[in-house]
């Protein structure tokens, strides 16, 4: 696979994700932000805005000012539709590695969200956009699954969505759990039930631990689970896979640095127990796993992208 | 599963699949002009494809009449849309920027197939296929012995004065003797019905993605007459061009070929990533590409991979930039080199544009003679050259109806349009002609033929032309099947999609 398709085809995949999450947190918080007391609502959208964007929000910002800028402001490069288009143009760059169904729901969905105005979903249920942009995001991960073959491009795909998954539950967990840690507008119980809608996880958890809701469960659930595909775990797991996949000719001393930064990374979550984590150390986990990722990925770059022809000739 | 019906009827009424109202035959007759959806329809002097100068449909459009005089107008322009909005999804689009914001168009496509007949298509391809065996032994021959200059049938400075023409490329073996192995030619039907070649476009002619993607709209909109007309497949184009490029190597099934694209903001890029695709072959950029030791290198993830073939989709000018452009990054620094050694072939070869300017097109039919000993099949659109006594006087008597052009321009410089010139502009253009006749071609103003183009509240006449694709490896070969690109304003002779041109699909019919 050519060296500039599969930065395209990985890049795509994490702003896919990245769209996905920013939907998810978008339409969680506009639902449940009704049944919160106005100032839990700030904080709750304060600590939404601190995970996408890193910036510290203002606890009195209004819903309407915050949905803008975290979706449709194109200014803001990580906003829903920012990062659409940005999905789009890497694909568009690589169209010949994609299927046409893949291509043409991004297409399409694109085309759709585009035109969308804040003032023309405001004044009904601005939730229900977001709810069906993920939906179609839903049945473009579907159609990407099944109509593209797992090769090495699928396996691009995969650890551009599993590393963007740990880098933005690591961040959405963070604001939580540092939060909880030194006491600054701490989460309630209602902002815990938040979290795991925020991650999908509601109705798994609680077939896991029953529906009393718990923050150490929670951490838990969210970093150690192997079989819930919004943990941690998970996304390492299918990360590790995909290296392994991945650029299957290169030399072995190439493919070694990679592999070596995968191991490391999977030991750390494979042996990682939660009650060492608890008491502020689930900030400090997030924060080493964050690093590696970004170690996979420069090395990532560095061994089957970027390299030196002359190291090759 | 409701939806997925309702999607399957945008495009056919179930009486579309062949009932009795598509048969010709004594029925509803439509007249332009008069009737429903005609009634804005109009015949002028061009010939027109549907209608003779009675306006009786002529007989292939019988069918085709009949289905369109029972669709209802909201029937039609609901099928239009549904091709417009298939365009969009696919992408075949461009950008328009304004007022700092960029906005996606499609490219327009005309759901109303154009037809051509059987016995017409075998003059077209035997015309086109004559053509470029001519082509091409005239580039071989200027490339090497030069030949045809020292028996004078055209002059030296035409040829080696010509910017296209490539010294680079002298003595350089190709494949077959097979210059250009891509080529997509404009012809149009004049007044009397005959198809005549405009221009040979022999540099990197786009326009086949457009022609499949006609197909498969224009297919859809009418199922029912396409199955009963008995229309020649064109989907194989891919597999005829990648054999082709195949053949223009020894090593045939195991050779590794890719398509050199200048990227994404290219106006024909939809259409390199479609063949690349299509054919199952890499599609690269300048920036893919490395040259070392005279061999061609991608980049993958796993190392570097030889490449044996490139598909350029690039000029000539912007290629390697040791030995063309300096200042250009899209192409791939040692290429030309690589090229020169023999380890790589690149279609179409280098230097073809010298064959398909304005001067040379103006002998391609002594070229025939001369090098087939044959009559040319197709004709060019008439053409005098103002260096020969006899077409000089000729064109200094008729300068209020003809164009003159210098043969070294283009772009419209150094041109009189002598029907819209005043008695002055044409005086002055005759003494300028006189000093320097070797300088200036004429043509009579061109005609296109028109053709039924669906317009939103009807269907009106709309002037047309034809670009057939001709591929030139160890054999030759076309596709039964053509671009028809389309004037959409009316009265407009312009069919190019930057000026409010379209196409529309074109179906040659097996007898």
């Amino acid at each position: 696979m050519l060296s500039r398709v599969a930065d395209s085809l990985y890049w795509m995949s994490r702003y896919i994700e990245r769209a996905e999450h920013t939907a998810r947190l978008i339409a969680v918080k506009l639902d449940s932000m009704v049944e919160q007391t106005q100032e839990d609502a700030a904080a709750s959208w304060a600590r939404v805005t601190q995970a996408l964007t890193g910036e510290i929000g203002t606890p009195h910002a209004d819903a309407f000012v915050i949905t803008k800028r975290l979706a449709f402001d194109r200014d803001n490069e990580n906003s829903m539709v920012a990062s659409l288009a940005l999905a789009r143009d890497n694909a568009r760059q690589v169209r010949e590695a994609l299927s046409n169904e893949v291509w043409e729901n991004l297409n399409r969905l694109y085309l759709r969200l585009a035109p969308v105005t804040m003032d023309s979903i405001w004044v009904h249920t601005p939730a229900r956009l977001f709810r069906e942009a993920l939906e179609e995001m839903h049945a473009l991960e579907g159609v990407t699954y099944s109509t593209l073959s797992h090769g090495e491009g699928w396996y691009f795909l995969e650890l551009g969505r599993h590393i963007e998954r740990v880098q933005q539950l690591g961040r959405i967990l963070d604001v939580h759990f540092s939060a909880a840690h030194n006491g600054s507008a701490a989460p309630k119980y209602f902002d815990w039930l938040v979290l795991l809608k925020f991650c999908t996880a509601f109705e798994p958890y609680t077939k896991q631990y029953t529906a009393s809701i718990r923050p150490q469960k929670i951490a838990e659930f969210l970093l150690f689970d192997s079989e819930f595909p919004h943990s941690i775990c998970f996304s390492v797991d299918r990360m590790t896979e995909a290296l392994e996949r991945v650029a299957p000719g290169a030399p072995p001393a190439r493919r070694a640095a990679v592999e070596r930064l995968a191991g490391r990374l999977k030991a750390a979550v494979d042996f990682g127990q939660v009650d060492e984590l608890m008491s502020g150390g689930v900030a400090a986990f997030i924060a080493d796993i964050t690093k590696q990722c970004e170690q996979i990925h420069k090395a990532l770059y560095s061994s089957y992208i970027t390299y030196g022809a002359e190291t090759v000739l | 599963m409701q939806t997925l019906h309702m999607q399957h009827e945008v495009f056919a009424n179930t009486e579309d699949f062949g009932g009795p109202d598509i048969v010709a035959g004594p029925g509803r007759v439509s007249r332009p002009g008069v009737d429903a959806p005609y009634v804005n329809y109009e015949l002028g002097k061009p010939y027109d494809e549907m209608f003779s100068r009675d306006g009786k449909a002529r007989l292939p459009y019988a069918a085709m009449d009949q289905r369109l005089s029972t669709l209802p107008l909201e029937e039609l322009n609901r099928r239009q849309q549904a091709c417009e909005q298939s365009f969009l999804h696919q992408g075949i689009t461009f950008t328009v920027y304004s007022d700092n914001r960029a906005t996606e168009r499609i490219i327009p496509t005309d759901l109303l197939p154009r037809i051509v007949t059987a016995k017409e298509w075998d003059r077209i391809e035997r015309g086109l296929t004559q053509r470029i065996h001519a082509l091409n032994l005239f580039l071989r021959d200027i490339y090497t012995d030069g030949r045809v200059l020292k028996d004078g049938v055209l002059p030296r400075s035409m040829i080696y004065g010509s910017k296209h023409y490539r010294r680079e490329m002298r003595g350089l073996p190709v494949p077959h003797g097979a210059y250009v192995n891509i080529c997509g030619s404009d012809l149009i039907r004049n007044e009397a019905g005959d198809f005549v070649v405009l221009e040979d476009n022999l540099r990197v002619p786009s326009g086949v993605s457009y022609m499949l993607a006609n197909r498969d709209v224009a297919r859809r909109a009418f199922p029912g007459v396409f199955r009963a007309m008995g229309v020649r497949p064109i989907e194989h184009y891919p597999l005829e061009l990648l054999a082709t490029l195949r053949s223009l190597t020894p090593f045939h099934e195991d050779v590794s070929i890719a398509i050199l694209t200048p990227g994404v903001f290219n106006s024909a890029y939809f259409e390199h990533a479609f063949l690349a695709r299509q054919m199952g072959v890499e599609l690269v950029e300048g920036r893919d590409l490395l040259v070392n030791d005279n061999v061609v290198y991608t980049r993958t993830t796993s190392g570097l991979k030889r490449i044996d073939v490139i598909y350029r989709r690039i000029d000539d000018d912007f290629i390697d930039p040791l030995i063309f452009r300096s200042d250009s990054s899209l192409g791939v620094p040692g290429l030309f080199n690589a090229y020169r050694a023999g380890n790589v072939i690149i279609a179409n070869a280098l230097g073809t544009g010298v064959a398909d300017d304005k001067a040379v097109y103006a002998y391609v039919p002594r070229l025939i003679r001369y090098y087939l000993a044959e009559e040319p099949i197709l004709d060019n659109v008439e053409t005098f050259l103002c260096r020969e006594e006899k077409s000089l006087q000729h064109v200094l008597a008729n300068l209020d109806k003809l164009v003159v052009k210098a043969v070294g321009e283009s772009g419209g410089y150094g041109m009189l349009v002598g029907p819209h010139a005043s008695q002055k502009e044409r005086d002055e253009f005759a003494e300028k002609l006189k000093a320097d006749p070797e300088n200036y071609i004429a043509q009579p103003t061109i005609q296109l033929s028109t053709a039924p183009t669906f317009v939103g509240n009807g269907i009106e006449a709309r002037h047309v032309d034809l670009r057939p694709f001709i591929l030139h490896g160890a054999e030759t070969k076309l596709v039964p099947g053509a671009l028809t690109r389309v004037a959409l304003k009316r009265g407009s002779l312009v069919v190019n999609s930057s000026q409010g041109g379209g196409s529309k699909d074109t179906w040659v019919l097996s007898q």
